[in-house]
């Protein structure tokens, strides 16, 4: 970012903060109050009172199933609830704690990975037991889970916060990839994925995507030098299960776009967006605003396509593309059927990037814990299990209706964790979840779009500003609030 | 004013709807007309009142379906206002019922992967208990005294 960029930027800021009777200072005194109160976890003055509260005497053992930011973050803030905590938390992965929304922005080379990596063991409250093992075997009925290595684990309350699977195993062509954490040693899916495939869902994966986008735009660079008019492709995918981040696989696309234009290479390359959905983003507000940025961008989409083979060889992507047709007259419904087709689409790549499928861990699917579907069946408000009453879930394996992002954890483990301590202080579960998920969407370097929404499909924004508008100022808060906020606000201090 | 109804009959054993083909026609009174006025846009809030009230299901006793106590039926059509996709829904029918019943069961999942196979599958989960507070039975009004008093 030069700094005839960041002028470009203050300049268009300063217009539409004009246009609402705002001036830069005003604004960012305000966004600045709010980011404050962000940190501090949209405290209101009623939240902030209960913050007050004394810790109560409820007893009990509480178990947590994995130690990621959910997990993590839950344990930190029993503690604060809890007089004398009796907290176990089972987690295998020395990594387990990464920042993960900060890989859109190692894949895009803004951040080194060494930023994002955090140490299980560094999170553990003091109060708090870590079993270094993981939990395989689950029996709700008689309240103890059993490890890898033989532990048997008795409690009174169980938190799930296993996160999720990527599964690259579901795609033909790269199936030895295998299922895999974002966290931990992914060397067997980097090795697979090969030179010119790449995701930034795991860690590793992140720089990995880096080394491949640089070396790819390279080669668009020397055919811009050459003053070739032929392009090479990049593809990038979003699959047709629920992901982490859903706005992640176009944050990437936009960072990588924003890097062929830094390197002058942007017209040598076709930018292609397949997305197994109908839409730009499930809120109509920001799907328009992300169709705008799109087609002022140039870029390429194609909807309801499904990623279901790599031919790496060939280096050709097939998709499952599905569509509709009129079907006969309904005299009932007065209306016509719809009829569903589908056949099978090959477009060829230069650079890939996978959104993988993702799905709730076999050992939380196979068990009574997991819904038929794997995700762990929980009342949406309260995040307490729907059979097993001294069950709670939170985060990605939660089956909660939309937003599995680290937004909506910051929201649910305080929701989470006054309800625990109140059914074990005999008491009526006090707290709601309401759906609330951010999205700060990157659309370029220096650019951001803040998705706030929650279950009532509209957008909520947190401040009186259009949120449909990508900001600098939200491009500040990704880059330098929200990990600050996660790492302290949550893991060290529970309150955020 | 005048109200147009078209009902469906519930069967119970065979947990099934059918279409009652008669097309009824009800008087409504001045002050139950300005209710009717205010709610003939609000979708379930006008089938909630037609369903709890008096006059109305005095109506259906009386000259709809005289002498059929204990019959089920539920309200398909009120006037321009459709309820059949409560009764009739099926995966192939067109989007706006989708929408609809996404946002009545808030199944609001990141809708970038949904299709329309995922949410038929919801919504037809969600739609036997949402039926069933939209049936309405003929009681004899003696019988339920009765019940309450005892």
């Amino acid at each position: 970012m030069d700094n005839e960029y960041i002028k470009k930027m203050l300049s268009e800021m300063d217009k539409d903060l004009a246009s609402k009777g705002l001036s830069r200072r005003d604004a960012m005194k305000l966004a600045g109050l709010s980011s404050a109160s962000f940190l501090m976890g949209g405290a209101s003055s009623a939240e902030a009172a209960e913050e007050e509260i004394a810790k109560t005497d409820a007893k009990g053992r509480i178990l947590i199933i994995g130690g990621g930011l959910a997990g993590m973050s839950t344990a930190r803030r029993l503690t604060t609830k809890l007089s004398n905590p009796d907290i176990t938390i089972i987690e295998p992965n020395e990594y387990s704690s990464n920042y993960q929304p900060g890989q859109t922005l190692v894949g895009g080379g803004i951040w080194d990975v060494d930023e994002v990596i955090f140490k299980r063991d560094d999170y553990v409250p003091d109060s708090v037991k870590l079993i270094k093992e993981k939990a395989i075997a689950f029996t709700p009925q008689e309240n103890f889970v059993v490890t890898d290595k033989g532990t048997k684990v008795e409690y009174d309350y169980m938190v799930v916060a296993t996160g999720l699977h990527l599964d690259f195993e579901r795609l033909k062509g790269i199936t030895a990839a295998g299922r895999c954490y974002t966290a931990g040693d992914n060397s067997t899916l980097l090795k697979v994925l090969g030179d010119d495939v790449c995701s930034i869902w795991t860690t590793e994966g992140s720089a990995r995507t880096w080394e491949i986008m640089q070396a790819k735009i390279a080669e668009a660079k020397k055919l811009a030098d050459a003053g070739s008019k032929k392009k090479l492709r990049f593809i990038f995918t979003h699959p047709n299960t629920p992901i982490k981040c859903g706005g992640a696989p176009k944050k990437i696309m936009n960072l990588a776009n924003a890097r062929l234009k830094e390197a002058g290479a942007r017209d040598n390359v076709e930018m292609l967006f397949c997305t197994n959905g109908g839409a730009m983003f499930g809120i109509p507000e920001y799907h328009d605003a992300v169709l705008g940025q799109f087609k002022r961008e140039g870029f390429k989409w194609k909807y309801r396509h499904n990623l279901l083979e790599v031919h790496k060889d060939r280096k050709v992507a097939v998709f499952d593309s599905k569509w509709q047709e009129k079907g006969p007259w309904d005299p009932i419904m007065h209306e016509y059927e719809v009829i569903p087709k589908h056949e099978k689409v090959e477009i060829a790549y230069d650079f890939l990037h996978i959104a993988p499928p993702q799905m709730a861990p076999r050992e939380i699917r196979e068990s009574n814990v997991g819904s038929p579907a794997g995700w762990v069946p929980v009342n949406k408000h309260t995040l307490q299990h729907f059979q097993y009453k001294n069950i709670y879930s939170v985060g990605d394996v939660a089956q909660v209706p939309m937003g599995k992002t680290g937004g909506s954890v910051r929201k649910q483990y305080k929701v989470l964790v006054d309800n625990l301590v109140a059914q074990m202080a005999g008491k009526k579960l006090p707290k709601k979840y309401t759906g609330y998920t951010v999205c700060p969407l990157v659309t370029d370097i220096g650019r951001v779009m803040l998705a706030e929404f929650n279950w009532t499909v509209k957008p909520a924004p947190s401040f009186p500003l259009d949120p449909t508008v990508e900001r600098w100022m939200w491009w500040l808060m990704k880059v330098h609030l929200l990990l600050p906020m996660t790492q302290i606000g949550m893991l060290k201090t529970g309150r955020a | 004013m005048q109200v147009k109804f078209q009902l469906v009959t519930y069967d119970e054993e065979l947990d099934k709807f059918d279409l009652d083909e008669s097309v009824y026609h009800l008087e409504l009174d001045d002050e139950q007309s300005k209710t009717y006025e205010l709610l003939k846009d609000g979708d379930l809030h006008l089938y909630n009142w037609f369903q709890e009230s008096d006059f109305f299901l005095n109506w259906i006793k009386e000259e709809v379906y005289p002498d059929s106590i204990g019959k089920k039926f539920a309200i398909c059509d009120i006037d321009d206002v459709s309820f059949r996709r409560f009764y009739f829904f099926k995966v192939t029918s067109g989007d706006v019922h989708y929408e609809y019943f996404k946002k009545l069961f808030g199944l609001i999942e990141e809708s970038e992967w949904q299709d329309r196979e995922d949410f038929g599958k919801n919504i037809l989960e969600y739609l036997p208990a949402k039926r069933q507070e939209l049936v309405m039975e003929l009681q004899d009004e003696a019988e339920v005294e009765d019940e309450t008093e005892a």
